[in-house]
């Protein structure tokens, strides 16, 4: 759709088909000529009501349905509506649970860093890098076929802890796994974060304050590529993360390249936090509490970093009325990354910068949408 | 600096590619833990509907069959709508009995030109698959059972 | 964790100290885990008194709105979840209750630009209007929804769905008549 303001300014879609898009949002481009003048996001091309759908079933079944919340990072949903549910219970995981969510949730990091890596090296036209990028991914799905039984939606982590117990072979194979893909990751980094095409085509590329970006509410590598040190595997030490030692990595300048390169460092600081879990974790011991069915009235807050950024779920429960189940939770509401980075500070990015509908593609890959998490 | 990621690529080039040639040369790589398509003994079925209740697609139907079976009184057993399975093993978590059970085939039932083949009836649930497979998701799968909450001091 | 605690607690003075004469009292922690929070109850048209405050005092960093519906109390409640960098990630939580009749709240979006989305999506699945705010229209439900606000409790969507696709049915599939009572082979060999 075309519209034209005048004889240069015209208003255009971008989106939902355009290969440079990052599926299912569609953007609306005020542009002169080339450059983009103002920005806006017209979601609702996923919406399945998820929250709603929630309020009729029981929290097992929420579980299942929350993995399809954010398709390529199902595991910090989870874990976000398991941490949730927890405070509802009062109850604390058992201890080897809390290292095998660990493990989990950072081999979910590095699959969904990774299918990062293939949407934002297409657009560059490094086709190299999307092969390898899936190539190092197919093997973390491999291990998520291994120990949970599904390539993309585990539901693995559980309220009470994990849903089986682990292989017997968990640690060899998850070693295993590791050795096969750093080196992947590692020639990723030779040809195509130090390549000088791509340096030149990130660098200076949308550049994000640490001021601006906390106040547009940014969150996880947007916000650690600007300098923000806010990561809350570290501040709020969920889960074992307390006892595992790990740096956070943070950019500088706020670029497209800086938050790239987060990324980049974050793959090798998961590996890191594995490799640390792994050797700590205790063998034996219980790996599930078993919860009753019906929850009891209370609120809980889930509060993880995902891959995109701080995910939040929000469970409210009350005693079974006329317009709740004893069995279903009153009201979920999940808090997604994207939404505030495809609005705010796209939004401001484009506006006090000079930016090219050819830029768009790296630009809006740099932030890594994950759409599906406005929709819901 | 370019050169060398032009070398880099040259070691890609001579590596097997990552493709599976499925269905038609390979088959779908599972693992001993890979949750795909059910079989149902129908000989241990009580007809208690757990499985119905515990789906959160709705994809489980309950069906009247003709016949003796003793344990199931009333005679009803799951059928399974594969068009709207989502593999999450719920159905096989909540079987007591374990009549329901999950296995790593993942060929016709999801590969088909005519979508009516996805909808399985609990006979077709019970002939177990054709080719090789193995039970992945049972009871057994929970051989150390969740374990209770420990009481706060 | 017990670090964490003191910091939250040592955050409380500040930020009690700031907060308007009606309030200070009120701030309370709630919460374990990942969901560790204070919590403050306040008047809906305090919003605008209360959430520059709590910007000042280091709570920075806008989370989202959830809406909460309670027809029985006939309320509408609006939780805000606000975090903080400079705080090691302290979660503040300010909760305020609208009239189901009228929901009517001043906008926080001049406060926080990411209220702006969270009020427009507040709008759509609810009904609450946002006073000054220019953008309140169907944006996740463009195209897709006509009919109340679907996220009401008393709105059942199920039904809704029901009657505009099934005939006010459940769900069936219209192939299922022939596995009652024993199952003809009608596809191939895939059973005997």
């Amino acid at each position: 759709m075309v519209i034209r303001m005048s004889k240069r300014v015209i208003s255009i879609f971008l989106g939902p088909q355009h290969p440079g898009a990052p599926g299912n949002v569609a953007f609306k481009l005020l542009v002169d000529g080339e450059r983009v003048l103002d920005i806006e996001l017209v979601p609702g091309f996923l919406h399945r009501g998820f929250e709603k759908m929630m309020e009729y079933r029981r929290w097992d079944m929420d579980l299942v349905m929350s993995a399809r919340i954010c398709v390529e990072d199902p595991d910090h949903v989870e874990l976000a509506f398991t941490h949730a549910l927890e405070q509802i219970y009062g109850i604390e995981p058992p201890e080897k649970a809390k290292y095998v969510r660990v493990v989990v949730a950072e081999f979910s990091r590095l699959a969904s860093h990774l299918l990062w890596m293939m949407h934002f090296a297409g657009p560059i036209a490094a086709r190299y890098a999307t092969s390898w990028a899936i190539a190092a991914r197919e093997e973390i799905l491999k291990w998520f076929d291994y120990v949970t039984g599904h390539r993309i939606y585990h539901h693995y982590i559980f309220p009470g802890g994990i849903r089986w117990d682990i292989p017997s072979d968990f640690k060899e194979r998850t070693l295993k796994v590791l050795k096969h893909i750093e080196p992947l990751i590692r020639d990723l980094e030779k040809g195509f974060f130090k390549h000088p095409i791509f340096v030149k085509r990130a660098r200076d590329l949308g550049r994000l304050k640490p001021g601006d970006a906390i106040r547009l509410g940014a969150t996880g590598p947007v916000l650690r590529g600007s300098g923000v040190k806010h990561d809350l595997r570290k501040l709020l030490k969920y889960d074992a993360y307390g006892e595992i030692d790990f740096e956070i990595a943070h950019g500088e300048y706020g670029d497209a390249y800086d938050r790239a390169m987060v990324r980049l460092k974050e793959m090798y600081i998961s590996m890191e936090i594995i490799k640390q879990a792994i050797s700590k974790m205790p063998i034996d011991g219980p790996y599930r509490w078993r919860l009753q069915p019906a929850i009891p009235a209370g609120e809980g807050i889930g509060r993880v970093e995902s891959a995109r950024g701080e995910f939040i779920a929000h469970i409210i429960n009350k005693p079974p009325n006329k317009f709740s189940g004893p069995l279903t939770p009153y009201r979920v509401k999940f808090r997604g990354p994207t939404m505030a980075h495809l609005t705010t500070v796209l939004k401001h990015i484009v506006r006090n910068e000079e930016i090219t509908i050819a830029d768009l593609p790296v630009l809006i890959g740099s932030l890594d949408p994950c759409p599906p998490d406005i929709d819901r | 600096m370019v050169l060398s990621a032009i070398l880099l690529g040259f070691k890609y080039l001579f590596k097997r590619p990552y493709t599976r040639m499925y269905p038609y040369k390979e088959k779908a790589y599972t693992t001993s833990k890979t949750r795909a398509r059910h079989i149902l003994y129908l000989d241990r079925c009580i007809g208690c509907r757990a499985c119905q209740f515990a789906c959160p697609a709705d994809a489980i139907k309950m069906y009247v069959l003709e016949g003796d079976y003793p344990k199931n009184r009333k005679k009803i057993f799951p059928g399974i709508d594969y068009s709207r399975c989502t593999y999450c093993g719920l159905c096989v978590e909540a079987c007591p009995v374990n009549a329901l059970v999950m296995t790593n085939y993942t060929m016709e039932h999801l590969i088909t030109e005519d979508k009516s083949t996805t909808l399985y009836t609990p006979e077709m649930l019970s002939v177990p698959p054709k080719g090789e497979y193995i039970v992945t998701l049972s009871r057994d799968t929970w051989k150390k059972p969740p374990s209770p909450i420990p009481k706060k001091k | 964790m017990k670090l964490e605690v003191d910091q939250i607690v040592d955050l409380d003075k500040k930020l009690i100290e700031k907060l308007p004469e009606e309030y200070k009292d009120k701030v309370v922690i709630k919460g374990s885990g990942t969901g560790k929070r204070l919590e403050i109850e306040i008047d809906p048209l305090d919003l605008c008194k209360v959430l520059p405050v709590v910007k000042e005092t280091g709570y920075d960093h806008f989370l989202g709105i959830t809406v909460i519906d309670h027809p029985d109390e006939n309320v509408f409640e609006l939780v805000y979840l606000i975090s903080s960098t400079k705080r090691s990630g302290a979660l503040l939580v300010i909760r305020t209750k609208l009239n189901r009749d009228n929901p009517v709240i001043d906008t926080a979006s001049f406060i926080y630009p990411l209220a702006y989305y969270q009020e427009i999506e507040a709008y759509e699945f609810f009904g609450i209007k946002f006073n000054n705010h220019d953008g309140l229209k169907l944006w996740i439900l463009e195209d897709n929804w006509r009919g109340p606000p679907p996220l009401r409790k008393d709105v059942d969507t199920r039904k809704i769905v029901l009657d505009l696709y099934y005939g006010g049915k459940r769900y069936e599939r219209p192939v299922q008549w022939r596995s009652l009572g024993g199952l003809r082979n009608t596809n191939g060999d895939q059973n005997e």
